[in-house]
């Protein structure tokens, strides 16, 4: 498969590449059926490291939670950053000029920082008890950036008579974003759906600061894990994850292809 | 990117009241749970520690409490400017080796065949979908047994592991949209594999290099878990000492310090990169 | 359409997940690995409710993750000098003793500690040692002494152990050990003398693997480091995880001839909780007898609690790590909080030490 422009070192490089991607995670995952408590070398198959899991109450409520917590702030991020998306395609004039800045921001800046002024701000302003509603704003927060950007980037590449034509057929505000801009950006918004929703139960930065009593998120249980514990759960729980990632990944690039590239 | 695209609507083109209705919602959630919370940031650098932690009284017996105390205890020990250029190092190694990981592998996708290229960035992004922790969870068994575990090394695997994706993803982007003819005609006129990929290639792929540089750099500066679980005596960043002091130390002020001094020398850096590559008629 | 879809989803899920949340809950912030789930299934089976566990692995982090807000524990464990600090924070709620009949089971030398005298506040729950834990078979090889700080400060030690020795991520404890080892107390207020301990730190960093508050447990265990700076009970599950997982060597701990410092951690009920009734059921299930061994026996700390004695296994109550000697017992110091201008000092030097 060397091609004219192909060099061979290229490829050589690139399957290093995919190597060095690659065995730290399939050792993980061998070592998850490795039926000893420490893991320093392999002893015998076993999945009871399995099984464990599915008795590890801790561990699932923390996967209970970081659903929740995921499918509401997705939610919320998806409305508000389709609207930010709409906003700034928009309108471009007066203060709105602004909004992009706003919406940005936050996707742009290392995220201890978002974490440790939620933290302030919670603390000091609102005087909120750490917890669910404070870990489901932040997640919004954090967002809401992501959704607007899919959702710019679809509506600017979409034919602007069209919306034209609408509104000079006598449509309302209201019945051209429902019958025209809606039905076209809707793929887009699934996109941002999913994508908010993958950084929400991923994320663990900006959790670990507004997290409270109870709402142990599953990326935070994991940090607790590798801190402490000596098990295997961890390889076990950490080959769930990827297995269930695949899935999902597997199952998006049938359903919305745009959400895959666009996670960067 | 998409500004030009936009920019072709007529002009003048006001607002309308339904478009603030769609506007407002999440600028008032912005305003409120970002904007607020970073000034409140900036503010909480010139306040005193409270006496149990948090922030002291913004006015205390009728006076305004502010104070440069913070910035004075920074400034006046070396010790916390050597955190941020040990950062700022370690930052930057982290960005080139992911560079010089990913430019190869990235080149590789670019130039095989369409239909394969999704497959392959598909098998770049999968690694990366399963969260931080666990990728560094899979460097804490992989470099124990090899002595290397709590070193300088082991830091500069993990955050350059962590953060590959970043580097590749763009610059995939950038380089699939390069026109082979010109690598063609290149070649027609005598230029061997190593002048063309010199005189064509990389100065094209400069807006992708940037943008996952940006990509990189950044992240790294505010990472504390992954020196935490890797590193040794030596190895703290900037987000370990902002963490701590939220965290641990319990001296807010101080915490705020470094978080607005970091996000300033972040500002400083995005700009000094937007000034090196403003627009000359790049492909990106 | 879609939307509809996950709306349904959520309710779907909000149906699975609030039951979960409608049932009784005492919330309580502990020391990892400072309370068996043995213990946790017991109590559960008695109460009828759930026991939710958050962990801490140094008594700053919890003060802090308190002082940021969160709050609504019911439960607290801290060592003597944080319920110190809690106390003048006002943030404790005083004891219902008529809730506890099980009370008078504390032994007579627990019951007027300096920072609570008469436990108006908190309930003695288990002792440790910070000491040293180390890797039996490995250090006699090497015809290394077990028995002194020397072992993680002196280079002609240390040399032969260079990359394989951590110590705790604790201001305090780090140096209150390097101050026992140059022979002061760990209530030392001159600043000369800390000097001298920051001083020794730094001469015996570079020769540490990392700073770790709980992952030595495992890199003893598995054999990634041989010394280990930390508490008694971390070494005594080390010691048990390495003999189950029949590591090809011993892990055991002892406490340094030099002296060491000895925590007491109590029960205290945090005022945002919302369960004082529970928080109560749980301090008087943890003070009968068999449920207090359970802390010796199966997490490997010191028993403040008489009526413990007779469940305690015989090779745990004699192991002087675990339970110090009477003689050992005189040389172990509690901390205790500092004024603000030591405690500015030993932040400023805890820095440099982190940072050089």
């Amino acid at each position: 498969m060397v091609g004219r422009r192909r060099p061979g070192w290229l490829w050589v490089a690139a399957v290093g590449v995919y190597a060095f991607l690659y065995l730290p995670l399939a050792i993980v995952v061998i070592l998850s059926f490795n039926d000893s408590l420490l893991n320093a070398e392999w002893v015998g198959f076993t999945t009871r490291w399995y099984v464990m899991l599915f008795e590890d109450r801790a561990l699932l409520g923390a996967a209970a939670n970081s659903l929740f917590i995921a499918l509401v702030s997705a939610t919320g991020a998806t409305l508000l950053g389709t609207m930010a998306g709409l906003a700034m395609q928009r309108c471009r004039s007066g203060l709105l000029r602004g909004l992009p800045v706003l919406v940005f921001a936050p996707v742009a800046m290392p995220e201890i920082l978002l974490g440790v002024s939620l933290l302030l701000f919670f603390r000091q302003v609102l005087d909120l008890t750490l917890g669910l509603l404070s870990i489901l704003i932040a997640h919004v927060t954090f967002s809401i950036g992501f959704v607007a950007i899919v959702v710019r980037t679809s509506l600017a590449a979409m034919d602007e008579s069209l919306f034209e034509a609408a509104r000079d057929l006598g449509a309302s505000a209201w019945q051209t974003f429902r019958h025209v801009t809606l039905p076209l950006i809707a793929p887009s918004v699934v996109a941002g759906f999913l994508m908010s929703f993958a950084l929400s139960i991923d994320d663990f930065v900006i959790t670990f600061f507004v997290a409270g009593v109870g709402v142990t998120t599953l990326p935070l249980q994991i940090y607790s894990m590798i801190k402490v514990a000596v098990s295997p759960e961890v390889n076990a729980v950490s080959t769930l994850l990827m297995a269930l990632t695949l899935t999902l990944i597997t199952v998006a690039s049938r359903l919305a292809p745009a959400a895959l590239r666009l996670r960067m | 990117m998409t500004d030009d695209q936009a920019n072709r609507r007529p002009a003048g083109m006001a607002p309308r009241p339904g478009q603030w209705l769609v506007a407002l919602p999440p600028t008032a959630f912005l305003l409120v749970f970002f904007a607020g919370p970073v000034l409140l940031l900036f503010a909480a650098s010139f306040l005193a520690p409270g006496d149990f932690g948090g922030l002291a009284p913004v006015r205390q017996e009728g006076r305004w409490a502010l104070t440069l105390d913070a910035y004075g205890f920074f400034f006046s020990d070396w010790i916390y400017a050597e955190i941020f250029l040990r950062s700022f190092v370690v930052a930057a190694l982290t960005t080139v080796l992911c560079l010089v990981l990913g430019y190869p592998l990235a080149l590789a996708i670019a130039q095989s065949p369409r239909r394969r290229r999704e497959l392959l960035i598909l098998l770049v992004v999968l690694p990366f979908a399963s969260n931080f922790l666990i990728r560094t969870y899979a460097w804490i068994i992989v470099l124990g047994p090899m002595d290397l575990l709590y070193s300088p090394v082991a830091v500069i695997v993990g955050l350059v592991y962590v953060h590959l994706p970043f580097m590749i993803l763009p610059l995939c982007i950038n380089l699939e949209k390069h026109d082979p003819a010109l690598l063609e005609a290149a070649q027609d006129l005598g230029a061997g594999v190593w002048t063309r990929f010199v005189r064509i290639t990389l100065p094209l792929s400069m807006p992708g290099i940037r943008a996952g540089s940006a990509l990189v750099f950044i992240p790294v500066l505010g990472m504390f878990a992954v020196p935490e679980l890797l590193g040794g005596t030596r190895d703290i960043l900037i987000g370990n000492l902002i963490k701590e002091q939220f965290l641990d130390n319990r001296d807010w002020p101080l915490g705020s310090t470094l978080s607005v001094l970091l996000t300033v020398a972040v500002l400083l850096l995005v700009g000094i990169a937007a000034w090196a590559g403003r627009p000359r008629e790049s492909i990106s | 359409m879609s939307g509809v879809r996950l709306a349904l989803l959520a309710v779907l899920l909000a149906a699975v997940v609030l039951p979960a949340v409608a049932e009784d809950v005492l919330y309580l912030y502990i020391w990892n690995t400072y309370l068996s789930d043995e213990t946790v299934h017991r109590f559960e089976a008695e109460c009828r409710c759930r026991l939710n566990q958050d962990f801490y692995s140094d008594n700053e982090e919890m003060l802090a993750k308190l002082e940021a807000g969160a709050v609504g524990y019911d439960l607290l464990v801290p060592t003597g000098n944080a319920v110190e600090t809690l106390l003048r924070r006002n943030a404790l709620r005083p004891l219902d003793k008529a809730r506890l009949p099980n009370l008078g089971n504390v032994r007579a030398e627990f019951r007027d500690p300096w920072y609570d005298p008469g436990m108006r506040y908190s309930v003695p729950y288990a002792t440790s040692v910070t000491l040293l834990g180390y890797n039996a078979t490995r250090l006699a090889e090497l015809g290394l002494p077990t028995d002194t700080w020397a072992l993680i400060f002196e280079p002609r030690h240390l040399e032969k152990l260079k990359g394989k020795v951590t110590v705790l991520n604790s201001q305090r404890e780090l140096m209150a050990a390097a101050m026992k080892y140059l022979g002061y107390s760990v209530q030392e207020t001159d600043p000369a003398r800390w000097d001298q301990a920051k001083r020794l730190i730094l001469r015996a960093k570079p020769y540490w693997a990392t700073f770790s508050n709980s992952t030595y447990i495992k890199d003893l265990a598995i054999g990634n480091i041989w010394v280990a700076h930390g508490y008694s009970s971390d070494m005594y599950r080390a010691q048990l995880d390495a003999r189950d997982a029949k590591r090809p060597f011993v892990i055991d701990f002892r406490t340094p001839k030099e002296g060491a410092v000895l925590a007491v951690d109590s029960f205290v009920l945090h005022r945002s909780g919302g369960r004082p009734d529970l928080a109560h059921q749980f301090i008087n299930f943890m003070l009968d007898g068999r449920n207090a061994g359970d802390v010796s026996n199966l997490i490997g700390a010191g028993n403040p609690n008489a009526a413990a004695t007779p469940y305690i296994r015989p090779e745990i109550a004699a192991n002087p790590g675990i339970f110090p000697s009477e003689a050992e017992s005189r040389r172990l110091e509690m901390l205790r909080d500092f004024d603000p201008q030591t405690r500015r000092l030993l932040s400023r030097m805890w820095t440099e030490i982190k940072v050089r």
